[in-house]
């Protein structure tokens, strides 16, 4: 296991003495080869503090965190002999709002600013950004420009790019698609799809869209209250009774089943993934 | 990062608290005044007590106070030692002769070794220097076998060390008072006394409303830009930017990499406040009704002429005496 939760508890200390608890007792294993993992619950349940645990970047209070062998624990910044920067090459976090990590005069420096970091050779990480930046989309004339000159959506393709020039084990994204148009929303989770499945790397978005858990994700970990309250196949949890507790929703295709039982009185054989498969099964039912 | 408190508030219930911001800004400016007309140590000193009487009836813990003190205790130190060095008048209250010879030269470099290591097992840091200093300066003047290297002449002088005691007792009580306003006074009622006292500045065309609205917003976006701040280091490190180590070339890139982006927040953030609160029909120059509406009430006067009195008694005393 790549990363191993055990028991981790993380509260935000505040001015008033009473903390606030972000994380309770979770546990969670994660892999880097090959998952897709969509993290949802609604906003203020814990998701964002969990994903800043997967590369050391928060220290849990209690309990521990494993990664790639390394156990961080709450006194473990102390102990200088271990390194926690190397981890953080290993699982790579694009934070909500990544745009404003931009600093550099051009969006080719910017890019080779983590891998440089991590020791990769300057003509090594410029190669690897010529690659990323098609990869999020955008053209290598981009790579001359300022970041500061690009619109919101441009910047925000930019900064992902500088992550994948990492090139991380694993891939933890906060919300990447907010503020995105649908097209470039698409094509973004494509990316992600591709990566996952050409180079088998793992792939962790938190997200509050239920039809990118449903059509892309291989797993699904839901947070409510600062607790990780299911860890599973997004096709069972949209079976599961306490979705409405939770405050999630439907995805569209499956919502529109729903609908159709229920008017029609009819009882599908399985939940249908897209438009196409729906119709199949009308087709059968009629 | 997360432990900064902006404004040293902290609630309470005593008549310092119920005072008018007006008029506890007014009194701090009179009683400063008067701590600066004093000329002799003995009547610095009843004002001392005065302060610390206000402090017992006002419920403040002098412990506060004393945190307050903290970050200028090197300057009070400072000031203090040039002063007991270089007055020199009055009569002779230490003459001695610091020898550094070859082995005191080397107890001392060991106590500075040891004092090193260990102060940081020690709870109050300051005194432990203090102490280790003292007892330096007393080994190089008492304790002094071995081959002279050097040796040079200490000599105080009353008048240096009651100079020195005189700024320090007036500092003190400065620092002591400010520190009572800030602590019992909340920054936004801080700031709308201000903008009041500074109304008659109107006329010489310095807009006090401004000024306040200025000082209020500047204090209102600091936690949110240490906030921002915090996102970013968060953001960076996962670039692999470690803010903890690093050569000097690296720790420049480091901060740059922090200043760029907080400098682009913070100009985006101003510019939608200002969009918010023109969308709001905020014109500047405008006259602006308030919620909170300050009133002066009969002991805020009683403190003024309290003040004054003080401050006509210092003058007399001055002349007088």
């Amino acid at each position: 296991m790549a990363i191993k939760f055990e028991q981790v508890s993380f509260q935000y200390p505040s001015f008033d003495g009473k903390n606030f608890s972000a994380l309770e007792n979770i546990n969670l294993e994660i892999s880097d080869k090959g998952e897709f993992i969509t993290l949802i619950g609604e906003t203020g349940s814990g998701k964002s503090t969990l994903v800043q645990h997967m590369n050391a970047l928060l220290r849990p209070n209690t309990g521990s965190v494993t990664i790639y062998g390394i156990k961080i624990e709450k006194n473990t910044n102390k102990n200088k002999k271990i390194k926690l920067n190397p981890l953080r090459q290993k699982v790579g976090l694009v934070f909500q709002f990544p745009e404003y990590q931009l600093f550099e005069e051009t969006v080719l420096k910017d890019i080779i600013f983590g891998p440089k970091n991590f020791g990769v050779k300057e003509d090594e990480a410029i190669k690897r950004a010529k690659e990323v930046i098609k990869h999020v989309g955008l053209t290598e004339d981009y790579l001359g420009r300022s970041p500061f000159n690009l619109s919101g959506g441009e910047q925000k393709r930019v900064s992902i790019a500088g992550i994948l020039a990492m090139e991380p084990d694993i891939l933890v994204l906060d919300e990447p698609t907010s503020g995105l148009d649908p097209k470039g929303r698409d094509a973004l989770l494509e990316l992600f799809t591709n990566i996952h499945k050409k180079l088998n790397k793992t792939i962790i978005i938190i997200t509050h869209d239920m039809n990118t858990v449903y059509k892309y994700a291989s797993r699904v970990v839901v947070m409510h209250d600062a607790k990780l309250v299911y860890d599973g196949l997004p096709n069972m949890l949209f079976m599961d009774e306490n979705i409405e507790k939770w405050n999630l929703d439907l995805p569209d295709i499956i919502g529109i089943t729903k609908q159709l039982e229920a008017k029609l009185d009819i009882t599908f054989t399985k939940k249908p993934h897209n438009v196409n498969e729906l119709f199949e099964l009308m087709k059968g039912v009629l | 990062m997360k432990n900064i408190i902006v404004g040293q508030y902290i609630p309470g219930k005593s008549f310092l608290y119920k005072m008018d911001p007006r008029s506890k800004i007014l009194a701090l400016f009179i009683l400063m005044v008067s701590a600066f007309v004093f000329k002799d140590i003995t009547h610095i000193i009843y004002m001392l007590l005065g302060v610390l009487v206000i402090l017992k009836i006002g419920g403040i813990p002098i412990m506060r106070i004393a945190r307050g003190l903290r970050p200028i205790m090197i300057l009070l130190l400072f000031t203090f030692t040039f002063q007991v060095l270089f007055i020199k008048t009055g009569p002779v209250i230490l003459d001695t002769v610091l020898t550094l010879t070859t082995i005191n030269i080397g107890i001392m470099i060991l106590a500075i070794v040891v004092w090193y290591y260990t102060r940081r097992y020690i709870k109050s840091k300051f005194f432990y220097m203090v102490l280790v200093i003292v007892g330096i300066l007393t080994m190089l003047s008492l304790f002094t076998p071995g081959t002279v290297i050097s040796s040079s002449n200490l000599t105080i002088y009353e008048d240096g060390l009651l100079g020195a005691s005189f700024i320090m007792v007036r500092l003190i009580i400065i620092v002591t008072l400010s520190t009572i306003l800030t602590l019992t006074t909340k920054p936004t009622d801080l700031n709308l006394g201000l903008e009041r006292i500074l109304k008659p500045l109107n006329l010489v065309k310095i807009n006090s409303e401004e000024i306040a609205l200025i000082i209020s917003i500047a204090l209102r976006y600091i936690p949110t830009l240490l906030d921002e701040a915090n996102k970013i280091m968060l953001a960076q490190a996962s670039r692999g930017v470690d803010f903890t180590e690093g050569k000097f070339k690296d720790k420049v890139m480091q901060i740059i990499s922090l200043l760029v982006p907080m400098f682009i927040i913070s100009f985006k953030r101003s510019d939608d406040l200002a969009n918010a609160m023109e969308a709001r029909s905020f014109v500047p120059g405008n006259k602006r009704t308030r919620i909170h509406i300050l009133s002066w009430q009969s002991r805020d006067t009683l403190v003024i002429v309290f003040c004054l009195l003080v401050l006509t008694a210092t003058v007399v005393v001055r002349v007088y005496l």
